[in-house]
């Protein structure tokens, strides 16, 4: 790959719901990577309840480290650096793994690089298990599409950890929006995976809801369809009382997908980008992945399915360019809860 | 405008701009304690609302819907806490009482989205505030004080919003 100086990094990451640690070389190769959701503990409240999720974090932080290391066979004395999340996510989720990684720094005197979460998404298509055969790494300059519950935006990539955001949502997240979709058809939470299930069966083409294009600009609008996907519910129940579920779920999501994959082409063409990255929660959308994946203009780097979700691997990638290209962080450094890539 | 009674108040806006504006007015009011209750379909103007409350008490955060996470906390330069909560799916769970509304209030004003889904858990002293749509830009807002405090701030607001008393 790179001529950049080898490095096995452990990667902290703790922004929301999920605790998570793993062990990366050299930017790409997965050794071990642990989840330890809290999504049940959550589930009941129908969202993250932040005092809950930190101290779920204070629980599992430690049991996330050491299973991260037995599984990759390793101790921590054969550890370069300690990559971690510093934003952007909730202030006392992120201040759990921050600690953590700055005690584990301090204690092994092994450099500390804070990673921005959203840069992490992007870098999980750098990342592979080990023993698979290594794919080649995604070319600049690059095209990402980073969509997810809080973020839906536009970025060109001309090298690494390098960003030129073209565009973003002016109001709702792709995400939120079928979060708040699923709740107009009281489908259950998460929202994302209900409205794709129920779109499986559903007749994209029944409802015509609008596409905000935004012309002349690389921004995103989701609040109007959100709007127009309601007032077809209100319609629909003073008229017949039922409602279309499944029609009305796929007709939502084709919208969606719609305006997401084509801006992104148009972006891609207009800067001359070489290939495409999709990233994020969203990410995992079946609809989404096959409308790029039905292309051949542009290979499009997506994550897998485990990697679409928060996790430590991607911190681990993303800590590594940055530790690699000299971006370290001090002992002092501080949680950025709300905290652009660019 | 119809002035119903000293505990209720009634604001047709007619523009997102509008209703934020008065959000504004009502937010720069806010002390840690006060309550604020938001009760509205989708699409009422909640959110514009709270976005310009949040701005009128002085966060220079970004304000969305807490739509994933429970309570979203916004900070102000002076190291106050405005906390902002989605109650939607909050009806369903037995224990809510766990959600210690008692421990944030301490700290800040609080508002609450969906209100009405939580409303035994509500502290008795509160602003309710009821939107309504009426049509593509109006909206009806009706605030409903309960308690000497809230008496006390809505005749602040309605003196700020519509001049005179």
């Amino acid at each position: 790959m790179t001529d950049l100086k080898p490095a096995r990094i452990l990667a902290l990451e703790s922004s929301c719901d999920e605790t998570a640690c793993a062990i990366l070389e050299n930017g790409r190769v997965l050794l071990s990577s642990v989840v330890a959701s809290q999504m049940d503990i959550h589930a009941r409240f129908g969202g993250v309840f932040p005092e809950v999720a930190s101290r779920q974090h204070v629980l599992a932080v430690v049991p996330v480290v050491e299973q991260a290391l037995s599984q990759a066979h390793l101790s921590l004395s054969e550890v370069d650096a300690i990559a971690v999340t510093r934003g952007p996510g909730l202030a006392g989720s992120l201040v759990v793994g921050l600690n953590a990684a700055k005690g584990l720094a301090l204690g092994l005197g092994l450099p500390l690089v804070g990673v921005n979460h959203l840069e992490g998404h992007i870098y999980s298509s750098w990342v592979y298990n080990a023993g698979e055969t290594l794919p080649p790494e995604p070319q600049f300059p690059l095209m990402a599409l980073l969509v997810s519950g809080g973020h839906t935006e536009l970025n060109l990539m001309t090298d690494h950890l390098t960003y030129r955001r073209l565009g973003a949502t002016l109001d709702d997240a792709a995400g939120e929006a079928f979060d708040k979709v699923a709740r107009l058809l009281s489908l259950p939470y998460p929202g994302g995976p209900s409205v794709q299930k129920a779109a499986e069966n559903g007749d994209p083409s029944r409802f015509h809801f609008p596409r905000a294009w935004l012309e002349n600009s690389w921004n995103f609008s989701f609040s109007g369809l959100k709007t127009a996907v309601l007032y077809e519910v209100n319609d629909l129940k003073n008229r017949s009382g039922s409602l279309p579920v499944d029609d009305l779920a796929a007709s939502f999501q084709a919208a969606v997908v719609d305006v997401l994959f084509k801006k992104t082409i148009d972006a891609a063409r207009e800067f001359g980008a070489k290939e495409i990255l999709v990233a994020g929660g969203v990410s995992a959308n079946r609809a989404l992945r096959q409308a790029f994946q039905s292309q051949t203009e542009f290979k499009v780097h997506i994550p897998p399915l485990s990697l679409c979700t928060d996790n430590a691997a991607m911190i681990g990638s993303a800590g590594y360019f940055r530790y690699a290209l000299g971006h370290t962080s001090g002992l002092d450094m501080d949680v950025q809860p709300t905290w652009p890539l660019s | 405008m119809p002035i119903l009674d000293e505990h209720t108040l009634d604001f047709f806006s007619r523009s997102p701009e509008q209703t934020r504006r008065v959000g504004m007015r009502l937010g720069s009011m806010l002390r840690p304690g006060d309550v604020i209750c938001l009760q509205g379909d989708l699409g009422a103007g909640k959110t514009t609302f709270v976005q310009g409350l949040a701005q009128g008490w002085g966060t220079l955060d970004a304000v969305s819907s807490p739509t994933f996470i429970i309570v979203n906390m916004y900070r102000r330069a002076d190291g106050a806490q405005l906390y902002h909560m989605d109650a939607y799916r909050l009806d369903s769970v037995p224990e809510a009482e766990e959600l210690d509304l008692e421990s944030m209030l301490a700290q800040g004003p609080l508002l609450v989205e969906w209100a009405e889904r939580i409303r035994d858990l509500i502290p008795a002293n509160h602003i309710w505030l009821e939107m309504e749509y009426l049509a593509e830009e109006h909206r009806k807002m009706r605030f409903t004080a309960h308690g000497r405090r809230n008496d006390a701030l809505l005749a602040d607001l309605r003196q700020a919003v519509f001049g005179g008393d």
